[in-house]
């Protein structure tokens, strides 16, 4: 780094001036920070001040800019220079804004104000531009797995943006469950009548279409690689296997009906006349609008009932927990079959809430106006007598135990089941649960594994490291956690749509699936250029390996949370930068640490926690490092600092990427270097979790949790290294606990690593 | 007539048969109508309720409740519905049919009244109003009927002294120009109800 | 004057709410050019007055926050705040946008350092926590407000006030002098992401909303119940101040009504139960809440989400549309109806009334300056005759968050393609 040219800019605005001696801090940038450029200003942000940085970076060769003033979530205009390396010196939020203004305060202060100074330097010395890792992964193509309504419209869209677009079915043909309705619920006002499925219309448009490729009787068997350069085997029925280049993946796999099997308490299988939603779509297209005929004798249908919530919502853990959603709109537009046909038909639906949201409340009225019953009530049982079955169930307005005697046919309406493939994470949820005391998961985890077992089917057989499937959220849909952002999964440019994620209806399904190829396009936009994902979008660093340092643990390729790092054939691990999300938790795992960032590593933290000047043991000013998650924490610090909440003068924050990307040799490091303590601020873990990156927070507690053996081999105190959840609203609550922190720390004696 | 639970016969006969009956089906059970109701703490079954109860079948306990009959056309009901249901009309048509079919409540004030005004009302084509409360008065007997006289005695007065209520009308009172054409459209509009609501 | 650069290559994003932040995120990210404009000062609209998320309770800023980020690092959008929409002419592929912007009196100097709103006094309505408490007339939106720039309230511009906060601020960033300006914006494609308002509770006349102070709108009860809304997260009765601690949410507040709403509001059941946990959170086993629904309509996962609070013996639910409002002698609103489940009648009193008030588009389909097919409660409608101009989130239908989003996603595609078209005809 011989063309290094570092310079410092120290704000004298918004109050810095008054407050700081900022010639003082001009020195220590000078002196300590080695800045070879060290200017003040008293407005930094305004156009003069960001031009006199713009013609240092342009005339005096600056490669390294420190800005001393704001925290780095304010003023991101005046200071996003995209050509040189920039750190940020929190002085206001991180410094004044919480600290009092009195004469007391002034020499601790300007200590921490100095510090954070020193930490600048020392960190954006660490730092390079991070280049991007463009030109690996450009291919463009999306591939598509799943035919139905949500595979197709995803191609179409996909294609419809310039696209090209492979779209692979498992069955004969496209279509999928919709190809099996007679007629969907409606899209458009009046929201009255059941409308055509479209299908034909979808299939003619994809087959007419140039840009898209379509294999039917296929599956993916094996798919390899990355975002922008991933290769799918797609075997055919025929025995033949093609190899197809693709840059991204959406899976729209769509669901299973429930097996209705499951309830012979409520008559299938014991009569004839007893269907699921599928089993009454197969009639009715048998009909063709004409009367729908009783499977049983071929009798004309009189009168038929609908049991909502068949195997649904079930609280007892024997069927499914969920509600499908789309049942409610399913059965009504049922009835409308008869109805529409003969509207003297007796159609009864027994319901317990009628879920149609949104427009769906127009369909409801349309259902009841054309004479469909609808009864609050919960069935018990259905009992089939030779032609017609009775259903006994309470009537819940009414508040009785009565029965619908003579049905020709008994709908149930069962449910959607997700076709997500193998759950990638069952085991590890099994021994978790089985850790806590319940060891059914784990038992039924064993029997899934016996020989002799009929395995789950994977759907994409990814040949990550980390299992051939995207991961489940529950009850075995591929759904986000993250109520901001439904489609960041954990897979890297594998995106799901439909009802494979989520039980929906139609009109969802056609909306989630626009919206997977809008973000399956991105994806091969941002790994054509090297850009990272969400949440750190746009982010050009990636992880760099010193491979000869590795030792081959495999902590990186078991802990990384979405799957990115795979293995070799000598278990070294093999990084695929497009699946990265740019979080560090491999480099926070890393025993060698060998991994890091260009902007991003064991250097830019471990070199600012010791440019922290430790004052010695008998100056009665402890020293706490505090590791701040950048996504949550460190925002609500800069809004504590905004509502002027004071906090301790001893603590020297360092924002962190993730709490996954915290390097246990940080703690170590700042133990050895005279820190009375480290405090780390992460988000909420657990089945809520709120970590941006899934899983970091939760792998950093578990690291943390072994700590305690290092401290007792240092012979320091347990309490010395804490972790605790913070969300983004702890605006009150962090100052709190890092001045409680702060005082049970000031209360132990001081580090004996002083002045090592 | 025995009515299948759940069928449609009944909710059709009330299509049929009563004023907006075919409003019925829209009910969604939201229950406002039963809680707007003035008088709702003393009948049987709410409108909701009794909109349930058609589409069970359960034609019997709905003609013969007095749910009906309690309605004063306050139209609350209407003004809340969310379903824009005429609950009022409904609640009236459903008490003619329930007259009709015999299976009106007996002794239900309500419908004694309607009765006596009805009855009142077609001699003369105008409503006698004294024969009309003393016909409430004694309609349980003679002395329930001094008794009721004794305990309205200060309004009869006060209606006298306004000439409201004309004692001289106990000897047959005043009435329209024409009675029998007056009966005879009375009839006529009673045969055409009957044609359409199929009440013969 | 506001200047931006826009050809016929750029989507225009109107609303910056999470729909609109969300589809002009999606488009920058994918290399498109963006100008996002939002009537407030801030981005991060009505979700960013909520207190949690349902299911996951969860807190909407931190989502915010990233988006935020996506935001300042992407040199490809161009945010408008202040900003409304008045024309759209032309046609898909090269369409022109007349956007109105209201001056803030404050301009880019901005460093949000607070000595303006020291230096006022006046105290004006705090549209960020729905009028329920006050803020000075110099005033930052929000603190998670982006742009991070105050605000001076035209009410005080032209009194001695204004010239005091303008002295106030050592960067030059008070310019009492900016004026209402018209700019020109060229947009190939349009994705139209207003969102959606509250019902005006008023017109549900039983309810007494304009009548009684202890009934109130769930959007409101978000604002009482986080601790940084105007009762510092305390569930105060406006009436008294007294503790709230037995509150009714009454669901479909002029929802499923064909004398409000015609339509399901679809997230109201959801709020309402999201809201018992807060009960729960201020009062633990203190705080009682009740439930008046017609059908809850917790779908897909949120039935677990339901299954949990009905298992909560403080929560209870009633099968009733409530009928009237009144108030006893203590101010106590006590709730008249029938519990349709069997036949209850009821006459409940309660601390408080939440009303769960339903969603209409903020913007009405038939106020969008440009042709738009909409449904009967003037949502917009997917269709061809819209052109290039594309709903997204709550303008397009009552949504979750989740559904907005993935609308929101899908909305910048349907822009893309347009756009893609644009630009391989232009070669």
């Amino acid at each position: 780094m011989a063309d290094m040219k570092v310079a410092a800019y120290i704000c004298q605005g918004c109050g810095l001036g008054e407050r700081l001696d900022t010639a003082g801090l001009a020195k220590v940038a000078q002196k300590e920070g080695k800045a070879a450029v060290v200017k003040e200003h008293p407005f930094l942000c305004n156009a003069e001040g960001v031009a006199m940085i713009r013609n240092d970076i342009d005339n005096e060769a600056v490669t390294h800019v420190m800005v001393a003033a704001c925290s780095r979530r304010a003023k991101t205009e005046a200071f996003g220079f995209t050509d040189v390396a920039v750190s940020r010196a929190n002085l206001r939020e991180g410094v004044i804004w919480v600290r009092p203004d009195d004469e007391a305060s002034r020499e601790t202060t300007q200590e921490m104000a100095a510090d954070y100074v020193r930490m600048g330097c020392a960190e954006v010395k660490k730092m390079k531009l991070p280049a991007g890792n463009a030109a690996t992964a450009t291919n463009r193509r999306v591939l598509v797995v799943g035919g139905g309504i949500s595979g197709m419209t995803a191609a179409l869209e996909a294609s419809k943006a310039g696209y090209q677009v492979v779209l692979v079915e498992k069955g004969a043909a496209l279509g999928g469950w919709a190809a099996k309705l007679y007629k969907r619920s409606p899209s458009r006002s009046p929201y009255a009548d059941p409308q055509d499925t479209g299908v034909d219309e979808m299939i003619a448009a994809i087959s007419a279409d140039s840009n898209i490729k379509v294999y039917t009787n296929s599956i993916t068997s094996k798919t390899e690689g990355a975002p922008g350069r991933f290769k799918v085997d797609i075997s055919q029925e025929s025995g033949a296997t093609v190899t197809e280049e693709v840059g991204s993946i959406i899976q729209a796999t769509g669901f299973t009906l429930y097996d209705a099997n499951k309830l012979p308490e409520l008559g299938y299988g014991k009569s004839a006349n007893v269907v699921d939603q599928g089993g009454l779509e197969a009639l009715a297209k048998a009909a063709n609008g004409g009367p729908i005929k009783r499977p049983s004798d071929g009798g004309e249908v009189k009168s038929v009932v609908f049991v909502q919530c068949a195997g649904q919502r079930d609280e007892t853990g024997t069927h499914l927990p969920y509600c499908s959603g789309s049942c409610c709109l399913t059965s009504v537009k049922q009835a409308m079959y008869f109805k529409d046909n003969n509207p003297d038909i007796d159609t009864v639906v027994v319901y317990t809430d009628l879920r149609m949201p949104g427009n769906g409340e127009d369909f409801y009225r349309s259902g009841q106006n054309k004479g469909v019953t609808f009864t609050k009530g919960k069935v018990s049982s259905v009992e089939a007598t030779g032609n017609t079955c009775k259903v006994n169930f309470q009537d819940l307005i009414l508040n009785e135990q009565t029965a619908i005697e003579n049905a020709d046919l008994v709908v149930l309406a069962t449910g959607q089941v997700a076709n997500s493939g193998v759950d990638v994470d069952a085991k590890l949820k099994a021994e978790i649960a089985a850790a806590a005391g319940d060891s059914t998961l784990l038992d039924a985890y064993n029997a899934s594994q016996a020989e002799g077992a009929v395995k789950p089917i994977s759907v994409l057989n990814l040949t990550y490291r980390q299992g051939p499937d995207v991961p489940q959220l529950k009850y075995g849909f591929t759904d986000s956690h993250f109520i901001c952002f439904p489609y960041e999964t954990r897979r890297t440019g594998i995106y799901s749509a439909g009802p494979v994620r989520r039980p929906m209806d139609i009109v969802q399904a056609t909306e989630d699936a626009t919206g997977a190829a809008m973000k399956a396009i991105q994806a091969v936009e941002n790994a054509a250029v090297g850009r990272a994902a969400h949440p750190r979008s746009g982010d050009l660093s990636y992880p760099i390996v010193r491979i000869e340092g590795c030792t081959q643990c495999k902590r990186c390729t078991v802990e990384c949370p979405f799957g990115a790092i795979d293995e070799d054939e000598k278990r070294y691990p093999v990084f695929n930068e497009s699946r990265c999300r740019r979080c560090g938790t491999c480099m926070g795992a890393c025993p060698v640490r060998v991994i890091s960032f260009e902007n991003y590593s064991v250097d830019t933290v471990g070199s600012q926690l010791k440019a922290v000047d430790v004052p010695d043991e008998f100056s009665e000013k402890p020293r706490i490092l505090i590791l701040a998650c950048e996504n949550d924490a460190y925002p609500a610090l800069d809004m504590a600092a905004m509502n002027r909440e004071v906090y301790s003068a001893w603590v020297r924050v360092i924002p962190v990427r993730c709490l996954g990307s915290v390097n246990t040799i940080w703690i170590t490091d700042a133990l050895n270097s005279g820190y009375d303590g480290v405090m780390m601020l992460g988000c909420k873990h657990g089945d809520d979790y709120q970590c941006h990156f899934v899983k970091g927070s939760e792998l950093a507690s578990y690291r943390m949790s072994k700590v305690g053996d290092t401290l007792q081999g240092m012979g320091l105190e347990p309490e010395r290294v804490q972790v605790f959840e913070a969300a983004i609203t702890d605006i009150e609550r962090l100052p709190k606990l890092i001045n409680e922190y702060s005082d049970q720390i000031a209360a132990l004696p001081p580090s004996p690593f002083k002045g090592f | 007539m025995s009515i299948e639970k759940y069928t449609r016969n009944f909710l059709k006969e009330v299509e049929e048969r009563v004023e907006e009956g075919h409003w019925v089906k829209m009910c969604m059970q939201c229950g406002v109508c039963a809680g707007s109701c003035p008088l709702g703490a003393h009948w049987e079954h709410t409108p909701q309720k009794i909109f349930m109860m058609i589409r069970a079948g359960k034609r019997e306990e709905v003609l013969s409740s007095d749910s009906m009959w309690m309605c004063t056309s306050c139209y609350q009901c209407i003004v809340r519905c969310p379903r824009k249901l005429p609950i009022t009309h409904i609640m009236h048509g459903l008490a003619y049919l329930a007259k009709r079919e015999g299976l009106a409540p007996k002794n239900q004030p309500t419908a004694q009244f309607g009765q006596l005004f009805w009855d009142n009302l077609i001699k003369t084509g105008r409503v006698n109003e004294l024969k009309l409360s003393l016909g409430m008065y004694f309609k349980d007997g003679f002395s329930q009927g001094i008794k009721n006289a004794m305990a309205m005695q200060s309004v009869g007065m006060g209606m006298m002294k306004a000439k409201r209520l004309n004692p001289m009308e106990i000897m047959g009172g005043h009435g329209v120009k024409d009675k029998s054409g007056f009966q005879a459209m009375l009839k006529k509009a009673r045969e055409l109800e009957d044609g359409r609501r199929k009440l013969a | 004057m506001t200047e931006v650069v826009a050809t016929n290559q750029t989507i225009l994003v109107v609303g910056g709410g999470i729909s609109g932040m969300t589809a002009a995120l999606e488009a920058a990210e994918c290399g498109k050019e963006v100008v996002l404009i939002e009537k407030n000062p801030a981005l991060g609209g009505r979700v960013s007055q909520l207190y949690r998320y349902f299911p996951k309770l969860c807190h909407p800023t931190c989502g915010l926050e990233i988006n935020q980020r996506r935001v300042k690092q992407n040199k490809r959008i161009r945010v408008l705040t202040m900003a409304e929409v008045t024309s759209i002419t032309g046609s898909p592929g090269d369409y022109t946008a007349s956007v109105k912007i209201a001056p803030r009196f404050v301009n880019e100097n901005c460093t949000a350092c607070g000595d303006c709103g020291d230096a006022a006094e006046t105290m004006v309505d705090d549209a960020f926590n729905y009028n329920l408490g006050k803020v000075k007339a110099a005033f930052l939106p929000s603190r998670m407000a982006y742009p991070q720039r105050y605000v001076v309230d035209p009410s005080v511009i032209g009194t001695p006030e204004a010239d005091k906060i303008k002295a106030a601020c050592k960067y030059d960033a008070v310019d009492l002098a900016m004026q209402e300006e018209t700019v020109q914006v060229k947009a190939g494609a349009v994705v139209w992401a207003t969102g959606w308002k509250p019902y005006d509770a008023n017109k549900i006349q039983p309810y007494g909303y304009d009548r009684f102070a202890n009934v109130i709108t769930s959007v409101e009860f978000e604002r009482l119940s986080d601790p940084h809304g105007p009762t510092g997260g305390k569930i105060l009765r406006p009436s008294d101040g007294k503790e709230a601690r037995n509150v009714a949410f009454i669901q479909c507040a002029g929802s499923r009504d064909e004398n409000h709403l015609r339509h399901c509001s679809r997230i109201c059941c959801m709020a309402s139960l999201k809201q018992t946990n807060y009960m729960r959170e201020a009062f633990g086993d203190e705080g009682k809440s009740t439930i008046y629904y017609i059908d809850i309509r917790a779908i897909d996962r949120f039935e677990d989400f339901y299954q949990k609070v009905q298992a909560d013996p403080n929560v209870k639910f009633i099968k009733s549309k409530v009928a009237r409002i009144l108030e006893d002698k203590d101010g106590n609103p006590v709730l008249h109806g029938v519990d349709t489940e069997g036949y209850h009648r009821y006459a409940t009193p309660h601390d408080l009334v939440v009303l769960a008030v339903g969603m209409e588009p903020s913007v009405s389909a038939a106020n969008i300056p440009a042709e738009i097919v909409s449904d009967s409660s003037g949502f917009i409608e997917q269709d061809q005759a819209n052109g290039a101009i594309f709903g997204a989130g709550c303008a397009a239908n009552p949504l979750d968050v989740n559904r907005s989003v993935q609308s929101a996603t899908a909305s910048a595609l349907r822009a893309i393609q347009v756009i893609n078209r644009v630009a391989r005809a232009e070669g």
